[in-house]
Order: C-alpha cells, then structure tokens, then sequence
C-alpha cells in the first residue's frame, strides 16, 4: 500500500471534546479499465498501467464537535458527507489527518445492517443487536419493547424476506435506538419511511436533544437542521464551506442551486 | 493489536452471533436441516469407500480400514470447508464491512467455525464408527487433539492470507477451488501412504512433510491404529520432521500479518 495512513483514535477523557478533526484527507482509487481480476493486474503491472485514477474525496478537513453537541452535515451528493461519517465511524480509513473520538461511538450508516432475509424477525433482531453490542440476555430484556414499538409483533417468527421494506425499516429503527452510545453518527438513516414513521424520527431526535447526546446528522432536510442542529457544517467537493450557525449553514445549501 | 481488545466482550457477543447466523443459514430451507452437517461427509465417505475399498482394493492391510478413511475423507472436508468459506468471508460479509466497524478477523473466525462445528459432528461419528468396529478405546485419542487444532490453525492461516487478497483478486477464490483437487490427491486420503513408500520412499517423505497429510496422519495415529505411518515415524531426521509445524506457524503468522495490513481497506475495496 502506497497511503500514508492517518489515524483514528477512540480515547475516553473528561474534555469537553467529542470529536477532533485534523485536516483529514481521503481519495479513492477508481479503477480506469477492466482493472479487476488477476490477469488485467499483472497486464497492468507489466505495462506500468496503474488501473485506477485517483479521485479526491476529501480536501483536508478540520473541525471539533462539542460533548452534547447536534451537529448537522450537509452537502449536494457526492460532496463527501458520508465517506466523511463512514470515517469517523471507522469504517474507512483516513488516508492523511487525525481523527479522535472521545466516548463510545454509535454509527447508523443505515438502518438494519446484517438483517438476513433467510431468517426470522426475531433471529433478525439478536443479530442486529449483536452488531449494536447487545449479547442475547441483554436483548431477551429488550425483545418484546422492540417489538412494541415497531407495531410488528404478531409478525414476529415470519422470515424478514415477508415484511414489505417499511416493516422491515420500522423494525431496524426499533432496535437501533437502543443502542447506548454517547455519540452518535445518523446517515440519512431516517429519510424513509412514511408520516407515522417520520413523526417517531422526530420524537427521537427531540429526545436525544433533550438528553444533551452528542449527534452527528448527515442530511438533506434543512426542516431537521433547523428544528433540532445547535451547529451545522456545509460541505462542498470536500471541503467545508460553511461552519456554524444551523439557519445560516441551510440558506447557504439552499443558496447552492440558485 | 492487544489480547484484551481482541477479545473484548462485544466481540465475542458478535462473534457468537455471527457464527449461529451462518450456521443456521447453511442448511435453511432444506428439509433435513441440520441433519445435512453429518450426512454429506458421511456420503462422501460411503463413494470413496465402495470405489476405493471394495472396487480398488485398497488399504487391506491396515487395521480398521474403513474408519481409517472415514477420519481421513472427515478431516479433509474440514479443512475444504474452513479454507473455503474462511477466503470468501470478506466478500461474502461486505454489506456488513462496508456499514459498520469491528474487527474484520471476526468474520473470517466466524465462518471457519461453522465447519468446526460440523467436524466436532463428524468427530462422534468416528467414534461411534471406531467403537462399533473394534478400535480399543486409549489414551492415545487424546494425541488427535493437538493435530486437530493445528490443523484449524493451518486453515486459518490459509483462509487469512488468501481471503484478504481474494478482496481484490476474486480468481484467488478458483485458483483454490482448482488447488484443492489437486492436494486431495497429494495427501494420503484414499491411498495409504505405505502404497506411496513401496515404490519410493522419497515421494512418501515429501507427502508426509505437507502438514495436511502430516496433522491427518497424527489424527489417524491417535485415534484409530498405531500402525499408521505418521512423520514422526517415518522420516528418520528429526531436524526434518519439524518442517510441517513450522510450516503451519509461519502460515498462520503470514497470514494473519497480511490479514492485519490489508483489513483497514477492505471496506473500501470489497
């Protein structure tokens, strides 16, 4: 591997910071031609082709997040947000730049991550739950909450591959607001779903807000950004163009198509 | 990376899950269930037997033959099985890689357990087989122990170092298919290895020092007939019959070493 590798660290200090950002970089390698499999690599290596070209996602990023800070990120598609939060998730990893997170971090990328069709609602949910953290004694105490709150008991021992994509969504969102964390990254996790559904993400996000949880929302909706942000971040070809003031971060978003 | 991390209560819960979840998906939908982790090898077992045993007619004149080559076809399997699904882990897991954060190791672990426990299955089933055809129960059952898990070791060794290349390279996953078939017939399986030593006895030294045939030789060494011809009695240096272990290390620590190295792209590559 060619990168010079950045760093991702988890500590767990009495600062007031949650996250640290320190002019994070990150490309990607796309590949040009028919750059995969073995054959077309070593044509490739013999002519000196590399098979990719670089693409920059991220220019050099910096900014903090504040302990019991709403932080909305904002951008056009293909802007960076979510290679930014998959980073700070630890997903991906910084190819130059620090990243440090302060506390316990939960990301939802998307919601029902694992879910299996092949399997039952309820070997579905010991799953997920496993992947937020829970062993299955926990879960046992949680189970039929979760159920409760997705309206979906009696579908409970049916195979995910039955539930329509709504059932399944509400079902994930159940189980994701377990998840104890004191920082949390959304990704558009909650831009599905119907009136009902909709009006519960908002009750959450109250909620959290209430109870002073750090959070990270990536979104499209200037509604959340202004209803529930204390700060927002706008993105744009991989740098931060805005910082700050949620209501003026929107009008600059919207500003960007007129 | 240190021990505590590595085995950390989230993920061994995750682990535990994952396992279950493979294991349960491995037989889904078919009606005999679970019930298919013994009655595959056992079928493949009962081919080799009727081809090889009463066709051929080979391996008369070791002791117990028929469970010799059970335990043999048995471990094979086993090995096929945790190299096999070990590679495609991370491919077959991406939409978990490419969502979430954990240690990607636990995968690769997870689906090599599930031919664990299929051959922990088995392993009764030998028992039963040995005990029904007249191998005294010993202590010498306990020599099988050691082998087994170096076995294990060896496959996820294997399973580690070509998985993480398999990422990019997806052929790694027929290059092994195809170099599978080949090592089947490079280990004594279905031909006893004194068959090997009548013609030449180099050829014999150079299969045993394969750590597969070496570890299945032990297994068979313990478990079924003190007659069988393992490294260890019959490669006369001992300097030389250490090669196999060795080898099993250096894999397992190649592996895991390019396995470390590589897993921090693996979301972004898969």
């Amino acid at each position: 591997m060619k990168h010079s590798i950045g760093t991702r660290t988890e500590i767990n200090t009495d600062s007031n910071i949650a996250i640290s950002v320190k002019d994070l970089h990150k490309s990607f390698k796309l590949p040009t031609e028919q750059a995969f499999g073995l054959k077309q690599a070593i044509f490739n290596r013999l002519r000196g082709i590399k098979g990719y070209k670089e693409q920059k996602v991220l220019k050099g990023l910096s900014f903090e997040i504040k302990k019991g800070e709403f932080l909305g990120i904002v951008g056009r598609n293909g802007s960076g947000k979510s290679t930014l939060l998959k980073m700070l998730a630890g997903i991906y990893y910084p190819e130059k730049g620090e990243i440090t997170v302060n506390g316990t971090l939960v990301p939802f990328i998307e919601l029902g991550v694992g879910f299996n069709p092949e399997l039952t609602g309820r070997e579905n949910v010991y799953m997920n739950g496993a992947l937020l953290g829970f062993s299955n004694e926990e879960m046992d105490t949680m189970y039929d909450d979760i159920w409760e709150f997705a309206e979906l008991k009696d579908f409970q021992d049916q195979k995910l591959k039955n539930y329509s994509s709504g059932m399944q969504v509400r079902l994930a969102f159940s189980i994701a607001i377990r998840a104890q964390g004191n920082i949390l990254l959304l990704d558009e996790v909650l831009a599905v779903g119907d009136a009902a559904f909709q009006q519960k993400c908002s009750n959450y996000f109250a909620e959290l807000k209430d109870h002073k949880q750090t959070v990270i929302l990536v979104t499209h909706s200037m509604d959340n950004v202004r209803k529930f942000c204390d700060r927002a971040i706008l993105i744009e070809a991989g740098e931060i163009i805005k910082d700050g003031d949620p209501k003026m971060v929107a009008d600059a978003y919207t500003k960007l198509w007129s | 990376m240190s021990i505590p991390r590595v085995l950390n209560r989230k993920n061994r819960i995750l682990l535990k899950e994952l396992t279950k979840t493979d294991f349960k998906l491995r037989y889904q939908g078919s009606v005999l269930g679970y019930l298919w982790a013994l009655l595959r090898p056992l079928m493949m077992f009962a081919i080799l037997y009727v081809v090889f045993a009463k066709l051929l007619r080979i391996g008369g004149d070791i002791p117990h033959y028929s469970v010799y080559l059970l335990c043999g076809t048995t471990m094979w399997s086993f090995f096929s099985e945790c190299t096999s699904q070990g590679i495609q882990a991370i491919v077959n897991r991406g939409d978990l890689l490419r969502k979430i954060s954990f240690p990607k190791y636990i995968v690769v672990v997870s689906a090599t357990w599930t031919a664990v426990i299929n051959m922990l299955i088995n392993l009764g089933v030998i028992i039963i087989f040995a005990l029904i055809n007249g191998v005294e129960p010993s202590w010498s059952w306990f020599l099988a122990i050691p082998a087994i898990l170096q076995l294990y070791l060896l496959s996820l060794g294997i399973a580690f170092l070509l998985g993480s290349i398999n990422v990019k390279y997806r052929d790694i996953t027929s290059i092994w298919d195809v170099l599978m078939q080949a090592l089947f017939y490079a280990v004594p399986i279905i031909y006893p290895i004194a068959m090997v030593a009548e013609t030449s006895s180099i050829a014999a030294k150079v299969i045993l020092l394969n750590p597969i045939s070496q570890t299945i030789q032990d297994i068979r060494f313990g478990l079924i007939t003190n007659q069988t011809i393992t490294t260890w009695n019959y490669i006369n240096n001992t300097a030389l019959t250490f090669i196999p272990i060795i080898a099993t290390l250096a894999i397992l620590v190649i592996g895991a070493l390019v396995f470390r190295r590589k897993s921090k792209f693996f979301a972004e590559e898969v």
